[in-house]
């Protein structure tokens, strides 16, 4: 445990109020919490007037413990601990209470900005992703991506998307058409009734879905041989005396 | 999607010190083909004796295959090098494993019915509220288990010797015997043992995952995952929340193909993490599954740090002669939860169930077609299992926003239903196809959505 705090690096943090602490060890029950949430910056902007608030539902009798703890990781001398302490930030914003967003504060004209939800989660999970945290029973996250409901995901995801394929598809389907009809003379009509054709649409519809990006061949390729390898694992040991097979 | 190197498979039957298969394989194929041409119904009788069996390594595997032998007659000798190993592991056995092996209930330590998922984000479910009253995860530990299976065994009749098994001569013709090579420390601890050998008409390799057994037959090697544990001894206060809650830390700082755990043990916890692809940061692994759990665990003290390889998938052959690989020598451990013990003794006891009926009950020869019939038992009975397991470890490890659909997942009822009921019971049920379909459209959902996110934390960062 007092090796982890030790080697808990921290990110960088610009407003460093080390020096400060180094001589105020004793005092840390009641001065750390202020201070401890003006020195992380990288959530919202508006983060330090407000942060204090958030954090008052933190218990206090866990900072005495976390000074314990530190300590003894440095000795008697409590200087140097004072850094991880400080630097032990967790992901805050005013629109975060209670471990979920709190939808009230999207709210634009009476109906609920979605999108800025979906950014705001966003901004926590890659907050999260580069400094990662540890969980707490007193205050837990029970965040719910199906609480935005479907039609914003649609809207923000799935729409664009539809609308780049779609145009890709088309675009491809037009200059197939214009092609088949120059080499063969069979028009868009007669091309649609020909199997052949049929086949080719289908494929060219599938590729268009499947493969986006250079990559995903080779990802595709992968993924067959994945779905298949442990099974082939599995039969290995039958493999070897298919010639001595009785009994 | 992360890029695995598959490595040829079939090449791992070759093993280093033999560069050519044709030799090793006409070595053994002569016996193996006299084997064959006489069936088991025509093996001989044995005239003056019992048939032989040793059972090399003594933990659950070897324990149960040991007794299952000596109760049906067979003269058992179970070779086990340290009868008061504490084999580091997450000790969590099934609820069907109390109820098929009759283990009596003092052996567990701790019976857990509830369990924390912990995502990436941190976003925390609870899972375990479809339990019966009846119905928990036994936590037990190993020296304990071990112990207990090798007694009863004795107490069958099976002859355990406190030794370690060196290697093992193959007989040229069938009806010759196999010879094992061993020290016998006869349980004096520290002294340096006599080299002792013993002949048996058939052998068990239970010794785990380095198994020498798997070596003398040249079984193959196996990708295997590094399973890195703390036991840290935390202040009672906080040793509550552990009373009967095991919990789950998935993300790509725990463990980038695994997950990391903090599972309840007698008076301490065992907080650990694992890996196959990137072994080599273990430690790092480690430091993070700490830091996610740091408030629980704090002013823990650590009291013992542990390690041990668990086999990714059985080894490309597990069957030789009449030598049979069971438990972790196999590579029986399932993926996704890396669960072993219940399938050790399993296959234990399917084993020697094999090589009793083969043999009725000692008084013939068995060959190499009666231990097939474990084989195919085994393949037959557990291989949904592991499949079923296999495919939710590639769908749910394999990233972060993977991870956090999966931890969404979990908070739905019918999936914790059905996935504590395939857990306690081992098998898989096939449940209400209409909820199936719900369970489908959901996962896929979470999944879309969970990796919609993630598309935009990249684009945050360009």
């Amino acid at each position: 445990m007092s090796i982890s705090m030790a080697l808990f690096s921290p990110p960088p943090t610009p407003f460093s109020l080390n020096p400060n602490f180094t001589h105020k060890s004793t005092h840390f029950p009641s001065l750390n919490r202020p201070f401890l949430h003006l020195s992380t910056p990288k959530s919202l902007p508006d983060n330090g007037a407000s942060a204090a608030a958030v954090e008052d539902s933190k218990p206090n009798p866990e900072d005495p413990a976390l000074e314990r703890a530190v300590e003894g990781s440095s000795g008697p001398n409590g200087a140097a601990t004072s850094a991880e302490v400080e630097v032990s930030s967790n992901f805050e914003d005013p629109s975060w209470i209670g471990g979920t967003w709190d939808l009230k504060q999207f709210e634009k004209n009476g109906s609920i900005h979605w999108d800025a939800v979906i950014d705001a989660e966003v901004r926590r999970r890659k907050w999260l992703q580069d400094n990662p945290e540890t969980t707490s029973n007193d205050n837990p996250v029970v965040f719910d991506t199906s609480i935005i409901p479907w039609w914003a995901w649609m809207k923000r995801f799935h729409l664009p998307e539809a609308e780049l394929l779609n145009g890709r598809a088309a675009m491809i389907g037009f200059f197939m058409a214009y092609l088949v009809d120059s080499l063969t003379g069979v028009g868009l009509v007669d091309q649609m009734g020909n199997f052949f054709c049929k086949t080719l649409l289908f494929v060219a519809v599938s590729g268009v879905l499947l493969i986006r990006k250079n990559e995903d061949l080779d990802n595709i390729k992968k993924l067959i041989e994945e779905t298949t390898f442990y099974d082939k694992q599995w039969q290995a040991t039958w493999q070897d005396d298919t010639t001595s097979n009785n009994n | 999607m992360s890029s695995i190197a598959f490595k040829p498979f079939t090449g791992l039957r070759r093993s280093a010190a033999l560069p050519c298969h044709n030799p090793n394989t006409t070595t053994l194929s002569k016996p193996l083909v006299k084997f064959h041409v006489s069936a088991s119904r025509t093996s001989p009788k044995l005239s003056n004796r019992n048939l032989r069996v040793a059972v090399i390594g003594g933990g659950p595997a070897g324990g149960a295959a040991a007794e299952t032998l000596a109760k049906g007659g067979i003269e058992t000798f179970l070779i086990e090098r340290k009868l008061d190993n504490c084999k580091p592991c997450g000790g969590a056995i099934p609820l069907c494993m109390v109820g098929e092996f009759d283990l009596p209930l003092d052996i567990i330590d701790r019976r857990v019915t509830k369990m924390k998922m912990i995502s990436p984000s941190n976003i925390a479910v609870d899972i375990g509220q479809t339990l019966k009253p009846h119905e928990y995860i036994g936590m037990v530990r190993r020296e304990v288990l071990d112990a207990y299976l090798r007694d009863r065994a004795q107490e069958n009749g099976a002859n355990v010797i406190n030794g370690l098994f060196l290697k093992m001569d193959m007989p040229k013709t069938w009806d010759e015997p196999y010879v094992l090579h061993f020290t016998e420390y006869d349980g004096k601890k520290g002294a340096m043992g006599s080299k002792s050998t013993l002949e048996v008409d058939a052998v068990i390799g239970a010794d785990g995952a380095n198994s020498r057994v798997a070596k003398a037959i040249n079984a193959g090697d196996y990708d295997y995952a590094i399973a890195f544990q703390e036991r840290i001894k935390i202040p009672d206060e906080k040793m509550v929340y552990y009373e009967n809650l095991a919990e789950m830390y998935v993300g790509d700082d725990v463990s980038p193909d695994f997950y990391g755990w903090v599972f309840p043990k007698c008076d301490h916890v065992a907080v650990g993490t694992g890996t196959v692809t990137h072994k080599s940061d273990i430690k790092k692994f480690q430091l993070a599954t700490r830091n996610r759990a740091k408030d629980k665990i704090l002013g823990g003290k650590i009291i013992r740090v542990e390690a041990h390889p668990i086999p990714e998938h059985p080894r490309p052959r597990r069957l030789s002669g009449r030598v049979a690989l069971v438990g972790d020598a196999a590579g029986y451990v399932t993926k996704c939860s890396g669960e072993g013990i219940y399938f050790a003794a399993k296959s234990g006891r399917m084993c020697a169930e094999a090589i009793v009926e083969g043999s009725q009950n000692g008084k013939k020869m068995v060959d190499e077609g009666d231990l097939r019939k474990y084989l195919e038992k085994w393949d037959k009975t557990y291989w949904p299992t592991y499949k079923v397991l296999d495919v939710l470890q590639k769908v749910f490890y394999r990233s972060n926003p993977a991870r956090e659909a999966f931890v969404e997942m979990c908070a739905d009822e019918y999936v914790q239903k059905m996935t504590f009921d395939s857990y306690l019971y081992k098998t898989v049920a096939p449940g209400n196809p209409l909820e199936d379909l719900k369970l489908a459209v959901n996962t896929i959902g979470s999944l879309v959505r969970a990796s919609a996110l993630k598309k935009e934390m990249e684009r945050l960062n360009v």
